[in-house]
């Protein structure tokens, strides 16, 4: 954690947080901030909150976030929800990303994608 | 864990988009994580994607997911209460042979008590009681009436508990005590539950009478079920049972049990000498899981916690019952004088959290005394002003609703913990200076200066008079409060007693000044109505008719006094006790000792000066004149016969008159020694005085330390002995 800050300060110089405007992919990623975000963990739980940030490693921050848990072992199974604010998803123990995109916007993600 | 991650992640691969998390309107979840991994194999090193509002410090105190420290949400063995209930967990019954099952309903009620103790100490109810399974589901245990009834009681205690602290505010002391978010602190219908505990202890006392009547080869007429099947164990099983569910009203069971324990002992495991166990058997009770509930705390997991053994947890509530009963049997005395001097005597026993909280809700309710005596009454009583005062409409004045509030305060200080206590009583000095000084104000402006009023030309001027007397006195009675607590927090070092004594001393000659003032007027007006009060006064001093509460503060003074005097000539004639700190001056410790005083006033005039004054010249030879520890004594023996029927005061003032004695004894050996032994005057320099050092700091620590601590004789003995020993 601390030693993403420290990473992270020096991007922190550069305008914008980013020099690689140039590149499609990075761009459509920022186009992501702020929208809905739902991330899968290895122990089975979601994560679902504004997409806030992203550094080099995939670690990902989202903010307002809300914890989703499955009450049993066996899926499907009824799901528990609680409030926890700002999270830091570290990539390792990240196994799915979702983001609530609209139509059109779903859209011209897959263009990039091809 | 990883094992299960992984399993985890083969079920999960899917997320539930299109079931329990519903995406926004007209939009879709689509994946992302193959443009994620894309973008950042773009990113150079310590490149970053965020938006404007991006603040690194506050990113920095993101809650990091599957730190084990952080999340609190990290699935553990069980996914939810309800799945470690299915997993049998916490069944119920908790065996189908009987007599394990009452075992273990042994172990789970010893265990329960042992964590409600551990929450009284200052956890949080979810870490200790509600791991309880039983007690997070509370209707699943309704068909096992003795484990149901108790859950059910316990529930009840803890949400009163949880009611008398918060309304107490005392849990500022203990921020984690009320929180109770998100526990069923309330079953329906626990409002029954004694009368089911009562139902549940009648059930298991005939089936204990039936056991014993078989052993004792009677028949009974009646036919009853007994409590389990192995017929040697039923006495010893329903007598254990009994001794819990009754505990609360019969603390004396305790001791029983310890002897009945050994019984128990013979069946299972009993694996006595481990300090560490929760059940009286030792064994682990069955039902509990303190990580199925840390979600519903707080975001992150809280620290790991120990629960108190059962034999503390039996010694914690032995205590608490014994606090509670002092309480309970407290007469509530009308007086406020009474009532400051049973609190500061029930605080002498260091009751915990919960007893002074009960305390207070005892003496301050609805912002009158007791809940039944309005607070100007209680004022007017304790400023010896006459019945009729109590209607006055004096009482309207905003300084006195004020002063009112004030008097409430205090009250509840006194019944928090002595730290806690110290602190608010030094910041509440300066409110009552103000206070003071306000109605002193109100009085001018109201009937001009005080000199040309004669007394009984109005009860208003009487009344303010009495109350400006009081309002110091009680001032000045914070004052010494806060002085001695320092004492009880060991906040003074040896080398600072002698400042403190004389402190001491100071506010002592004033609160004796003020109380005298007050018990005179009220006497003399009694008595010699017309009669001037300076005249009163007076001939109250030449007929040395001393009302009884001035002499008791007078003997604290003598000592007070003798005591920084004793201390200040063995530092000036024998250099020990000195202050030897590098770090900081006597007149910063000075200041940083009594700055709340200082600052609000108490006494006035008093500063490091003058206290440098009255101890820089000090001798033995003036101590011996003014023979303060004999005046001590001669008073304690004076007053002491008038506290025959009052055992604590008494007990008190025999204390004040050893002290006296023993430290008149110390002086005169001290002085003696002196005499005899020209060296030991000539040892100035640090380093060749260190014997003698020695040997005073021990025989003054021995002896006085502070005056509510008896002396330890034995020492003394032994000091006398070694000064004789030089002597010859």
């Amino acid at each position: 954690m601390e030693q993403e800050a420290e990473k992270s300060s020096i991007g922190m110089g550069s305008s914008g947080g980013s020099d690689t405007d140039g590149s499609e992919v990075v761009s459509q990623v920022r186009k992501m901030l702020f929208h809905r975000m739902l991330v899968g963990i290895q122990d089975g739980r979601f994560f679902l909150g504004t997409f806030h940030c992203i550094d080099k490693q995939g670690n990902i921050i989202l903010q307002d976030a809300v914890e989703y848990r499955s009450t049993r072992r066996s899926s499907p199974s009824p799901m528990e929800q609680r409030g926890l604010g700002l999270i830091l998803i570290p990539s390792s123990c990240r196994i799915s990303c979702h983001v609530d995109f609209s139509v059109d916007e779903q859209l011209s993600l897959l263009k990039i994608k091809q | 864990m990883d094992q299960s991650g992984a399993e985890e992640a083969a079920i999960h691969r899917h997320p539930p988009e299109h079931s329990s998390i519903p995406s926004g309107e007209n939009s879709v979840w689509s994946d992302v994580s193959p443009l994620l991994e894309a973008a950042c194999r773009e990113l150079r090193d310590g490149e970053l994607i965020h938006g404007d509002n991006f603040n690194l410090f506050a990113a920095m105190s993101a809650l990091e997911i599957m730190d084990p420290k952080m999340d609190s949400g990290i699935v553990c063995k069980y996914y939810s209460i309800d799945e470690a209930v299915e997993n049998g967990v916490a069944p119920v019954p908790i065996s189908s042979d009987k007599t394990i099952d009452v075992q273990c309903t042994i172990d789970i009620m010893d265990h329960l008590l042992a964590c409600e103790a551990t929450w009284h100490n200052g956890h949080s109810l979810a870490q200790t009681v509600f791991s309880c399974i039983y007690l997070l589901r509370p209707d699943r245990t309704s068909s096992h009436a003795i484990l149901h009834s108790y859950c059910r009681v316990i529930r009840a205690t803890c949400k009163a508990v949880v009611s008398v602290v918060s309304d107490a505010r005392t849990h500022e002391e203990e921020d984690l005590f009320t929180m109770a978010y998100g526990l069923p602190l309330h079953g329906d219908g626990d409002e029954k539950c004694l009368s089911m505990l009562n139902a549940v202890e009648e059930t298991i006392y005939r089936q204990l009478r039936a056991c014993k009547a078989t052993s004792s080869k009677k028949r009974v007429s009646e036919d009853i079920e007994p409590l389990q099947h192995n017929l040697d164990l039923e006495e010893g099983f329903c007598k254990a049972l009994l001794c819990r569910i009754r505990f609360p009203f019969f603390p004396c069971s305790y001791l029983y049990e310890k002897t009945s324990r050994k019984r128990l002992g013979a069946f299972g495991t009993c694996e006595d000498g481990v300090e560490e166990r929760t059940t009286a058997s030792g064994r682990a009770p069955i039902g509990f899981d303190a990580s199925l509930n840390s979600r519903s705390s707080a975001p992150t997991p809280p620290r790991a916690i120990k629960i108190l053994s059962w034999e503390k947890a039996v010694q914690y509530f032995l205590k608490l019952l014994h606090d509670l009963d002092i309480v309970c049997s407290y007469s509530l005395d009308p007086s406020l004088e009474g009532v400051l001097r049973f609190v500061v005597q029930f605080q002498k026993s260091k009751p915990d959290l919960i007893a002074r909280a009960h305390l207070q809700l005892l003496l301050v309710q609805d912002g009158k005394l007791y809940g039944r005596d309005p607070i100007f009454a209680v004022i007017t009583k304790a400023a010896a002003l006459p019945e009729v005062t109590k209607n006055h409409d004096i009482q309207k004045n905003e300084y006195i609703v004020q002063l009112g509030q004030l008097v409430i305060n205090m009250l509840k200080i006194l019944c928090t913990n002595a730290a806690w206590q110290r602190r608010k009583l030094g910041k509440i000095l300066q409110d009552w200076r103000v206070i003071y000084v306000q109605l002193e104000i109100a009085f001018r402006n109201e009937f001009g200066s005080v000199s040309s009023i004669s007394d009984d030309e109005n009860i208003c001027v009487k009344i303010f008079k009495h109350i400006l007397n009081w309002v110091e006195e009680q001032t000045y009675w914070i004052a010494s409060r806060y002085l001695m607590l320092g004492f009880e927090l060991d906040l003074y070092s040896p080398n600072e007693y002698c400042m403190v004594y004389w402190y001491m001393y100071v506010v002592l000659i004033k609160l004796a000044e003020k109380t005298h003032l007050r018990i005179s007027v009220s006497s003399g007006t009694a008595k010699k109505k017309g009669k001037k009060k300076k005249d009163s006064s007076k001939e109250v001093a030449k007929e040395s008719r001393i009302p009884l509460p001035v002499l008791f503060l007078q003997c604290h003074l003598c000592l007070a006094e003798g005591l920084s005097m004793m201390l200040a000539a063995l530092r000036n004639e024998l250099m020990v006790l000195q202050s030897p700190s590098p770090f900081n001056t006597e007149h910063e410790r000075f200041i940083q000792h009594f700055e709340l005083l200082q600052k609000a006033c108490v006494p006035d005039n008093i500063s490091y000066l003058s206290f440098k004054e009255s101890t820089t010249y000090t001798r033995f030879s003036t101590l011996v004149m003014y023979n303060y520890f004999k005046n001590a004594q001669r008073i304690a023996k004076e007053i002491k016969s008038s506290f025959s029927d009052d055992p604590d005061r008494l007990a008190e003032v025999r204390r004040l008159e050893q002290v006296a004695e023993h430290n008149g004894v110390a002086l005169n050996v001290i002085c003696r020694v002196g005499a005899l032994d020209p060296s030991l005057k000539r040892r100035r320099r640090p380093n060749q005085s260190q014997n003698s050092k020695l040997i005073f700091g021990r025989l003054f620590f021995g002896l006085s330390p502070d005056f509510l601590i008896p002396p330890n004789p034995s020492l003394s003995l032994s000091l006398s002995l070694h000064f004789s020993s030089r002597i010859l």
